[in-house]
């Protein structure tokens, strides 16, 4: 449709900036594996270049990574599942359903999300500590369902919006309850928003690093767990490069397996070949 | 078509009425489970902060009720005053080029989709990589001395002679802070911008086409104007993410140098986590919610009275 030569330019221009926005990134790989003499000036100094795996083979025994990976697994996937399962059936019941208060609380629920974290953490703490659930990852999880709500239940109300009616209209006529209506037409016809919330959700959990600080001591997850590797050594930066990795690779990996979902219905709907 | 035809059959508003009645029902057994979680992890802490910022809170002496007092005290904070400011600046320069970029490059994106699909996972990368990990490598790009990716880049291209200690200098240091929050951030208007212009129906494109349109007019009277729905919500999560941050500016530069990049939500972990007055902290954190609802709520209302 769009003809070769300006497909190419776009390829090359966009590709150039993807280049640069990757410089952090290689900035970091590089560092983990250069031996640390040599980074002292900067990961991208040419002089006196080597590969070492050291920082990689010395940060499993010096740090609880594996344990700490898996925490943020249980913390990231509860998280996502929460709100995953709940937001659309909230979003369904404010979009499609009549009720009393039905406008106070979308608007009270939308509006939180201009709640900073800093606002929940003391009164949770406090609630946490009276009900002996520091360091009880649930501790964490509920406020990050809690706080994800806002936006997930905005995200997948503004997908249906455009939802046809004439759908629930028929399955109305088929004589399904509101509930089943919920379950039969409208959850399997918006999978589009639902994996957009929980891509998006996971990759906040997983990267969190207020709550699991302040509500976590034994069992951390990654992102704390790098927080403390930096307040304990001045110099270490390799090995922290290491464990930013290791932060780093599953969002990633999710996202990159995931990303279709974010442009699902692109490659059917246009039809287009480049 | 039979769709249409039942929904305009009168036995359908009869079943409307009698279904109707269960509404009210099927949807709090809807709601329920996430009003609890609502409440335990908004509301109640809402409340507690409210009801904390009139009291006088240091360590862990006995709370003593102060009235008013936080907030006079606060008004007369230069500090405060100033940390308003900086987010204010923060949160528009950071909004506007991450959607900006975001968009450009969605547009860009679309003219060549299939190509570009490796390099939008590139850019959306940096999105997935947590605000504590990117601080860590822009400290980096940003180092003071002659070693600092940044002030290399300079010296090679001859722009500067002197290294620049990018996070050290006030005048440099929110730019610098912004630059790094937003290479963090375009990969998710990005991606929304992208998605809202790949629905925009391929009819519309080929019919342009047909018409002899170039490309650059068809982004401009086609794509750009039907891409705002992506474009919303793109803005309203960039905005209101960038209000919370605080990872970055803590690894970056700390609120320093003299307090430039100290916005409010660094004012209250300072006042609140540092110095212990807990009622002060939360003081600054309900002048900042009410200063953010008097700019969202109305939008809200319109975006909430659009779905009648």
């Amino acid at each position: 449709m769009i003809n070769k030569s300006v497909a190419n330019w776009v390829t090359i221009i966009v590709g150039s900036i993807a280049l640069l926005w990757m410089i952090p990134l290689v900035g970091v790989v590089v560092t983990s594996l250069r031996p640390l003499t040599q980074t002292t000036l900067g990961w991208w100094n040419p002089d006196d270049f080597s590969l070492t795996l050291d920082a990689w083979t010395t940060v499993w025994t010096k740090y609880p990574l594996l344990d700490a990976f898996w925490v943020s697994v249980k913390i990231a996937g509860l998280s996502t599942l929460i709100p995953v399962i709940l937001a659309p059936m909230a979003a369904y019941a404010f979009q499609f359903l009549k009720f009393r208060f039905r406008r106070v609380l979308l608007i009270l629920i939308i509006n939180a999300f201009v709640l900073p974290n800093q606002v929940v953490v003391i009164p949770l703490f406090r609630l946490w500590r009276e009900l002996g659930m520091i360091d009880n990852i649930w501790a964490v999880i509920i406020p990050f369902a809690g706080m994800s709500f806002a936006w997930a239940v905005y995200l997948v109300k503004n997908y249906l919006e455009d939802f046809p009616k004439e759908l629930i209209e028929a399955a109305m006529v088929d004589g399904c309850g509101p509930i089943a209506r919920f379950f039969h037409v409208v959850l399997p016809n918006s999978i589009t928003p639902i994996a957009a919330v929980a891509i998006l959700q996971f990759l906040w959990t997983w990267n969190g690093l207020l709550l699991p600080v302040v509500f976590l001591r034994s069992d951390i997850p990654l992102t704390a767990l790098l927080a403390r590797i930096q307040g304990q050594y001045e110099s270490n930066w390799d090995q922290m490069s290491v464990a930013a990795i290791v932060t780093t690779v599953v969002p990633l990996v999710i996202f990159v397996v995931f990303q279709r979902f974010f442009t699902a219905g692109a490659s059917t709907k246009s039809g287009s070949k480049e | 078509m039979t769709v249409v035809a039942e929904a305009n059959d009168p036995r359908q508003k009869v079943g409307n009425r009698r279904t109707k009645k269960g509404d009210g029902v099927a949807a709090w057994v809807l709601i329920t489970p996430l009003l609890i979680l609502f409440a335990i992890s908004i509301v109640y802490p809402l409340i507690e902060t409210i009801r904390l910022s009139f009291y006088d809170i240091r360590g862990v002496a006995a709370p003593k009720f102060f009235g008013i007092t936080n907030y006079l005290r606060l008004f007369q904070d230069a500090n405060f005053r100033h940390s308003m400011l900086a987010t204010l600046q923060w949160t528009l320069a950071s909004t506007f080029f991450a959607v900006a970029i975001g968009w450009m490059l969605a547009m860009l994106c679309s003219l060549a989709p299939k190509r570009t699909l490796p390099f939008r996972v590139m850019i959306f990368a940096a999105y997935g990589v947590a605000e504590a990990v990117s601080g860590f490598m822009w400290l980096g790009i940003y180092r003071p001395d002659a070693a600092g990716l940044l002030n290399v880049v300079l010296q090679t291209l001859g722009l500067s002679s002197q290294p620049h200690p990018w996070l050290g200098d006030a005048n440099t240091a929110m730019p610098a802070v912004i630059a790094a929050y937003v290479w963090t951030q375009v990969g998710l208007p990005l991606m929304m911008c992208f998605a809202s212009i790949q629905s925009i129906p391929t009819s519309l494109r080929e019919a342009a086409y047909v018409d002899g349109a170039s490309p650059m007019r068809m982004l401009r009277y086609i794509v750009m104007p039907l891409s705002m729905p992506g474009v919303r919500v793109a803005t309203f999560i960039t905005l209101l993410s960038s209000l919370k941050a605080f990872d970055l500016i803590y690894m970056l530069t700390a609120g320093g140098p003299v307090r430039s990049t100290e916005t409010v939500g660094y004012f209250m972990y300072r006042e609140s986590m540092q110095n212990f007055k807990l009622g002060y902290g939360a003081a600054a954190t309900v002048v900042l919610l009410v200063a953010v609802l008097i700019v969202s709520v109305p939008a809200i209302i319109q975006r909430t009275g659009e779905a009648k």
